[in-house]
């Protein structure tokens, strides 16, 4: 199919990542608008057993738009075309709103979660992509937990001309071995792929990216007492 | 039937077949006209001969893309006041500002929002002209 001047810069023709993942949009949204067709009974009435799997089919789509949407990231930031809309905001807030949305997920998976609301000042960055970061830090933590219950710790803290935002576990941690590759892309450690066989390891790398953009640093330590810490610094607004 | 509703035209521009067939199907059951262009040049031509209540307008696309479109539509007198929806795949802010500085009513993301509330909101904007 022929494109235009303009849609071939759109879509950055020179990067087959970025071409294959705008391709597969189409198919996905097509895909998830007839399974959401046949859901709405309008065509007629559907099963019980089949109402589940056109719920699991939406959710399989979910997954490969999210992974889609990753890959579109790696490829803009690998070309130094990641645009940030940076705006003064309260970085406690939506760590909140962030935990909330998260709140069931976590119950459901045994973990409990301590936070405490801090008055602090605001911070300058993109507030959807800090959003993104934080799903992801919170929900790694939530996600690669031992057996029994996972206690989380959310901490905020303002350091000089910047607010540090930690996420303490008692999860699985990383391998001493595999530290310098934590924010490598497609790393994976050997004990999170066993707990979830379906992630790709582009969640660090692109967090990562973020932050830096951001002109913050987003790095990790291991407990004393087992699990990791993840830290990131953003600057004040 | 709603004899009102019957009278709106709805043009699609969008060049993937399934999306066109699934608004087509989805919009035909409410009793709007369904039109379609699968190529910029195409949505043009049938915007002015055929004047559309709404055009449902894909970015990017053969021919001429989405933004070229956008901007002839908005710039002929004939077309300027004809409601667009955006539907696309492009998601960045600058896209999205893009859009709707040349004059585009609303902008849906295709992968982050649901067919119903696209569904809806044409609706939504064909009871209100």
């Amino acid at each position: 199919m022929q494109k235009s001047v303009k849609q071939e810069q759109n879509i950055k023709m020179s990067e087959p990542i970025s071409i294959v993942a705008h391709q597969l949009k189409n198919p996905i949204s097509v895909l998830t608008g007839y399974l959401e067709v046949l859901l709405s009974e309008s065509l007629g009435n559907i099963n019980g057993k089949q109402r589940e799997y056109l719920n699991d089919a939406i959710e399989i789509l979910s997954r490969v738009q999210l992974i889609i949407s990753d890959l579109l990231d790696v490829s803009r930031i690998e070309e130094h075309q990641y645009k940030l809309n940076n705006v003064p905001f309260d970085l406690s807030k939506i760590t909140e709103e962030v935990l909330n949305d998260f709140s069931s997920w976590t119950k459901a998976s045994n973990c409990e979660i301590s936070f405490v609301s801090r008055k602090l000042p605001y911070v300058m960055a993109d507030r959807i992509k800090i959003r993104q970061v934080l799903e992801s830090l919170i929900s790694n933590a939530i996600k690669y937990k031992l057996s029994g219950l996972g206690k989380i710790k959310i901490d905020f803290k303002k350091s000089g001309k910047n607010i540090i935002f930690s996420c303490k576990d008692n999860g699985i941690g990383i391998p001493i071995k595999d530290y310098s590759k934590v924010f490598s892309k497609f790393y994976r450690s050997e004990e999170a792929m066993k707990i979830d066989p379906s992630g790709v390891g582009l969640g660090l790398y692109i967090d990562k990216a973020i932050i830096n953009i951001s002109k913050g640093r987003l790095w990790f330590q291991k407990n004393k007492d087992g699990g990791m810490t993840f830290h990131f610094s953003l600057p004040i607004a | 039937m709603d004899e009102t509703k019957k009278q709106k035209k709805v043009l699609m521009i969008e060049d993937d077949i399934f999306l066109r067939k699934l608004y087509r199907d989805q919009l035909t059951r409410k009793d709007f006209e369904f039109i379609e262009a699968t190529n910029g040049e195409e949505g043009i031509n049938k915007t002015i001969n055929e004047h559309p209540d709404l055009i449902l307008l894909d970015l990017m696309l053969p021919m001429k893309n989405g933004f070229d479109v956008l901007k002839e539509i908005k710039g002929n007198k004939e077309t300027k006041n004809i409601p667009v929806i955006i539907i696309s795949n492009l998601g960045q802010e600058s896209d999205i500002k893009e859009g709707l500085n040349l004059g585009a009513d609303d902008y849906f993301v295709k992968t982050e929002i649901r067919l119903s509330e696209i569904i809806d909101r044409i609706v939504n904007k064909l009871s209100n002209n």
